[in-house]
């Protein structure tokens, strides 16, 4: 039980009269890399805002490292250890590339005030090292010789890395991928999925993928489980194998064939 | 010439005041889009404290503009925790941290009438004698307030765009949200916001009742520093700046040219003109570039 990183326990939200997610549970061991698929509003991204805790659950648990996250703030969550991006990039469009990934280091450096202001040894070692720590991660996600560019003036493939650098630099324990591959033609699609793995692998962080990109969901997934959530309810979890053959998921995605006697 | 040059350095002296109203506006209305009128009452708030450090607790001046600083940021910091901040976690409109805003300024203009009366005061400082620089007189207190107002703003860019403190208000004024779930502390920031503005107001209102007079609505002059920071483009700081330079220069240049019976005309006039030619200020971009 208390290996498990994340434990989502018959998680509910109710929006209006429209039950959005219902009865969901989710548990990963750390280090797993698990895919979230589903037809659009199957309340993928609300799964991710009830862990986020942008959004109140109705009913349910969600235990992270064995400890109940439900109520805490955003910011708190973020600090436990949870970093996620977004569907719609939400980067800080005004900021250069290399402000955006520093202020995930935000809550790290103790030093005080006065320190910064007279820029004592400590402070400016402080400061140095995230410097070099933030970009080590602008060089992983390939955006060094972008540092000083403002975000907004990225073209939209590497948005999309820079926020991954961003939710990087949080050090992370759990990493939520909201459709990263999302508005991606396919060899950008094979470059994110070397990426993603990469930074899985070197990284150790435990990862939830929501992605529409099947190619994408099937390799970054071959050796764990994806999950399938349908208007709210978990339909079916399994390898990508038994994903791709099961006849709920295709009768989710595609609709049911007409019978004929 | 030298009445030109010592109308210049008056403007620019209260120029600088402004800038240090315009500035609290501007980050307040970066942060969290509503036009904090309180500010006004807090101005009035920190002349009378350090009016009152120096009257009835014979401080010396430093002192009673230090306690006048604690006292104001006490005062904005509460106000953040009471009046605005349980609007803000129910989400309410931005409207209604505005009215919210009118109703502290109305309660502290008034509770200060109340005890202080509305007479107006001499602010309790020495009568300094004034420089002469080659014939031209330059008041000490119009260098004292430029150097000091402009030391404070100086402080504030460090703080805004050295510190990390600052990157994370910086995000806030873009986005919030994402600022919270990068683990930026909400509550803190606005602790840190409010904290500044009291400052400010605080250091606004002593020079401004030293160079005028101390009453409860010397606050009004709040007025001019919206007009500033409109010239110069709502939300942004240096925007805010120049606007109030502008503007305080315009002002003694009429005062001592035309009259000063028609200060306040010019002003409006010169904000209808700008907001003719340029709706968004002479810097604004919008809502692009706020801090």
């Amino acid at each position: 039980m208390s290996e498990e990183i994340l434990n989502i326990k018959n998680l509910t939200v109710d929006f209006g009269g429209v039950r959005a997610v219902n009865n969901v549970s989710i548990a990963l061991q750390p280090g797993e890399f698990v895919g979230l698929i589903g037809p659009n509003g199957a309340g993928k991204t609300t799964i991710l805002n009830l862990i986020t805790n942008a959004i109140k659950p109705t009913s349910g648990e969600i235990n992270f490292k064995g400890q109940s996250i439900l109520g805490k703030s955003p910011d708190r969550i973020c600090q436990l250890g949870i970093s996620r991006t977004f569907q719609n990039i939400r980067l800080f469009p005004q900021m250069t590339a290399y402000e955006n990934v520093e202020l995930g280091f935000h809550s790290e450096p103790h030093y005080s005030l006065a320190e910064a202001f007279i820029r004592t040894p400590h402070a400016r070692k402080i400061e140095i090292d995230t410097r070099k720590k933030a970009m080590e991660l602008l060089e992983i996600v390939n955006l060094k010789e972008h540092s000083h560019a403002r975000a907004s003036s990225l073209p939209y493939g590497l948005q999309r890395r820079l926020e991954m650098a961003r939710a990087m630099a949080t050090s992370p324990e759990l990493l939520l991928l909201d459709e990263p591959a999302a508005g991606m033609n396919d060899d950008e699609c094979n470059d994110l999925v070397q990426l993603i793995r990469q930074i899985h692998t070197s990284m150790k962080y435990t990862i939830i993928m929501i992605e529409h990109h099947m190619n994408v969901v099937m390799d970054l997934c071959r050796d764990s489980r994806i999950y399938v959530l349908n208007l709210g309810s978990l339909l079916a979890v399994g390898s990508p194998t038994e994903i791709q053959n099961n006849p709920d998921v295709i009768r989710a995605y595609l609709g049911e064939r007409k019978q004929h006697d | 010439m030298e009445l030109f040059i010592q109308q210049l350095v008056s403007g620019i002296s209260i120029g600088a005041i402004y800038s240090l109203l315009a500035v609290g506006y501007a980050l307040v209305y970066s942060v969290y889009n509503f036009t904090n009128w309180a500010f006004d009452g807090f101005m009035a708030f920190g002349a009378f404290m350090a009016f009152t450090g120096i009257t009835s607790l014979f401080m010396p001046f430093w002192l009673a503009a230090l306690l006048s600083i604690v006292l104001t940021v006490i005062l904005s910091v509460g106000t953040e925790k009471l009046a605005y901040n349980p609007l803000r976690v129910r989400k309410a409109p931005r409207l209604f941290m505005m009215i919210s805003a009118m109703g502290v300024n109305l309660a502290t203009v008034n509770i200060i009438n109340l005890i202080y009366g509305g007479t107006f005061r001499k602010f309790p400082v020495d009568n300094l004698q004034p420089i002469f620089i080659k014939g031209v007189s330059i008041g000490r207190m119009d260098l004292m307030a430029g150097g000091i107002s402009f030391g404070v703003l100086a402080l504030l860019w460090i703080f805004l765009y050295r510190t990390k403190w600052g990157l994370g208000i910086r995000a806030s004024s873009i986005d919030i949200l994402t600022a919270s779930l990068m683990g930026i502390n909400n509550n803190a920031v606005a602790m840190i916001v409010f904290a500044i503005t009291g400052v400010l107001s605080s250091v606004a209102g002593v020079f401004y009742g030293i160079k005028y007079a101390v009453f409860p609505m010397m606050g009004v002059v709040t007025i001019k520093a919206m007009i500033a920071s409109i010239v110069g483009g709502l939300g942004s700081l240096p925007a805010a700046i120049v606007g109030s330079m502008i503007l305080g220069i315009l002002e003694t240049l009429v005062s001592g040219y035309i009259s000063s019976t028609y200060r306040d005309l010019f002003s409006f006039l010169f904000l209808i003109i700008i907001l003719l030619f340029f709706p968004n200020g002479l810097m604004g971009k919008s809502s692009d570039e706020k801090l």
